[in-house]
């Protein structure tokens, strides 16, 4: 049982745990549990979501991580300065699913001898703990990110499982201009 | 020979990726600042390691910005470094040689990348080097002051390498390098040198490297190098240096190794020793002369900013790297303590 808080915009509320979450709940009567599964199964295998599909419960629930990338951006400039690892679980019943994103976790990034931006440390710090008063500013930019994330991650997810047939988007035609007159 | 064999095949992956549909990445800008104070108790800037030398001085660092962009599979770096920290104590300058009085600016990361699939990449350039555990950036390093194997070993490497990944967990580089430190090579592409990656278990990280050719001592010399870390609990790190240099009997080489547990209270405060052990090898039938070091270092970061607090004690038994006290009497060991200023962005 997973009980939230209020949701608001680009706050992301904590469940029974104490941990930060996205959850929704989805209707979708009259589309059988079956379909669903297949449908989630698609998203999570054979599309290019980011997410790293982990495992299977029960045959209804699915269990997948994913990442974001934070990044830090002022006017003139932008380079990715860490990223929020997350665990997403979607449940099925027949005309209805839920999922949620929880269990999120900052890695820094440092710049390294090349140039590069890569993880200081394999050991993520959860979104939940309180940064200190010196890093407080840099942390809510984070959760800002987090959630912006989820809420897109969100609206997209429905948008397949919404889907019936899913469509490849068909690739614009060359406009060809002719100079017969 | 080698490198006529590895241009080709460059120019040839250039040339078949022409056409593919590229992505872009917007251009990212970064960089780094430094500031620091120092104090010897023996009056006078004892430990020469690289950077932080000025005594009873509130001195600069430099400032370093870097660009990078990737369009596709295609990417460059380019970082630039103005200051003392990123000029004269850095070879070379600007024109190639080292002179303080002509001094302007410092190329850390001047390269191309190409990544021809997902487990193979070319990079081509000026490269910080692959060797050693600390790096030139002191937004890259625990401790501020810096140890005696980073500051004999190379800073940067020009040339030409391939890196293939086995998979997440091992990698192998092969590259061809000019002498260390040089933009230009003034006895041709000298160098073959190579890194394995290993990574036994998630968060632990091993590098074994290996360098043959012309060094910044005048000698075709071998060096091999282990640099690794492993991060074993969120609160507990430890990394490790070791390395060799030899040049044959009677020219330059060294061997030390390094330690550097560190413990963070939390993510924004951690205290970190670097133990070092460094051992010249005696020329010309003298006999070695071996140097200890302890490095107490903290890390206090508020945002970008990073503070250091520093304590460093020397011991040099043979008088080799002329310690002296505050009445100029040569002396075996050597005490400082900085404060150091880190802003990243």
């Amino acid at each position: 049982m997973i009980s939230v808080k209020a949701q608001t915009e680009n706050k992301l509320p904590v469940d029974d745990r104490g941990k930060l979450i996205y959850y929704e709940l989805v209707d979708l009567k009259s589309t059988p549990k079956d379909s669903l599964k297949l449908r989630i199964v698609n998203y999570l295998k054979k599309k290019n979501s980011g997410l790293k599909f982990k495992t299977i419960v029960g045959d209804t629930s699915f269990i997948a991580t994913g990442k974001i990338i934070i990044s830090k951006t002022l006017l003139v400039m932008s380079h990715p300065s860490g990223e929020v690892l997350y665990n997403f679980q979607v449940e099925v019943k027949d005309g209805k699913y839920r999922f949620w994103l929880t269990d999120f976790n900052f890695i820094p990034y440092q710049r390294d001898r090349y140039g590069n931006f890569v993880p200081s440390t394999n050991v993520g710090i959860p979104l939940e703990e309180n940064p200190g008063k010196l890093n407080a500013s840099q942390w809510k930019e984070y959760l800002e990110q987090t959630a912006s994330y989820a809420k897109d991650f969100g609206a997209k997810f429905k948008l397949y499982m919404a889907s019936k047939t899913h469509v490849a988007v068909p690739v614009a035609e060359n406009k060809v201009v002719k100079k017969t007159w | 020979m080698k490198i006529k064999f590895i241009l080709p095949m460059l120019a040839i992956g250039f040339g078949s990726a022409a056409y593919a549909q590229e992505t872009a990445t917007p251009l990212q800008i970064s960089g780094s600042v430094d500031t620091y104070f120092k104090y010897d108790f023996a009056k006078t800037g004892n430990i020469n390691t690289s950077f932080a030398n000025e005594q009873n001085s509130v001195s600069l660092g430099m400032i370093d910005l870097a660009l990078k962009k990737t369009t596709g599979k295609a990417s460059f770096v380019g970082e630039l470094s103005f200051g003392p920290r990123g000029q004269a104590l850095s070879l070379p300058n600007a024109a190639g040689g080292y002179d303080e009085t002509e001094n302007s600016f410092h190329i850390q990361n001047l390269y191309v990348n190409y990544a021809f699939s997902d487990k193979f990449s070319m990079t081509a350039g000026y490269m910080g080097t692959f060797i050693g555990y600390e790096v030139i950036s002191p937004a890259a390093n625990f401790n501020y002051s810096t140890s005696y194997l980073f500051s004999k070993g190379p800073f940067q490497n020009a040339g030409i390498k391939g890196t293939y990944a086995f998979s997440d967990k091992v990698s192998l580089m092969v590259g061809l390098f000019n002498e260390w430190n040089q933009y230009t090579a003034t006895r041709g592409v000298s160098s073959i040198g190579g890194q394995l990656m290993i990574s036994p278990v998630e968060g632990w990280t091993a590098y074994i490297n290996g360098l043959h050719g012309l060094d910044a001592y005048g000698s075709y010399s071998t060096i091999i190098d282990l640099t690794t870390a492993y991060q074993i609990t969120d609160k507990v790190k430890i990394g490790l240096n070791a390395a060799d240099l030899s040049a044959g009997d009677d020219e330059f080489g060294y061997s030390g190794v390094a330690l550097y547990p560190q413990y963070a209270f939390t993510p924004a405060v951690a205290l970190g020793l670097r133990a070092e052990y460094f051992n010249y090898k005696g020329i010309s039938g003298a006999p070695d002369a071996s140097v200890t070091s302890f490095t107490l270092s903290g890390n206090i970061k508020a945002g970008g900013l990073t503070f250091i607090p520093e304590v460093r004690l020397d011991n040099d038994k043979k008088l080799y790297e002329g310690f002296v006290k505050s009445n100029l009497a040569a002396t075996k060991t050597a005490t400082q303590f900085s404060l150091a200023l880190v802003y990243a962005f």
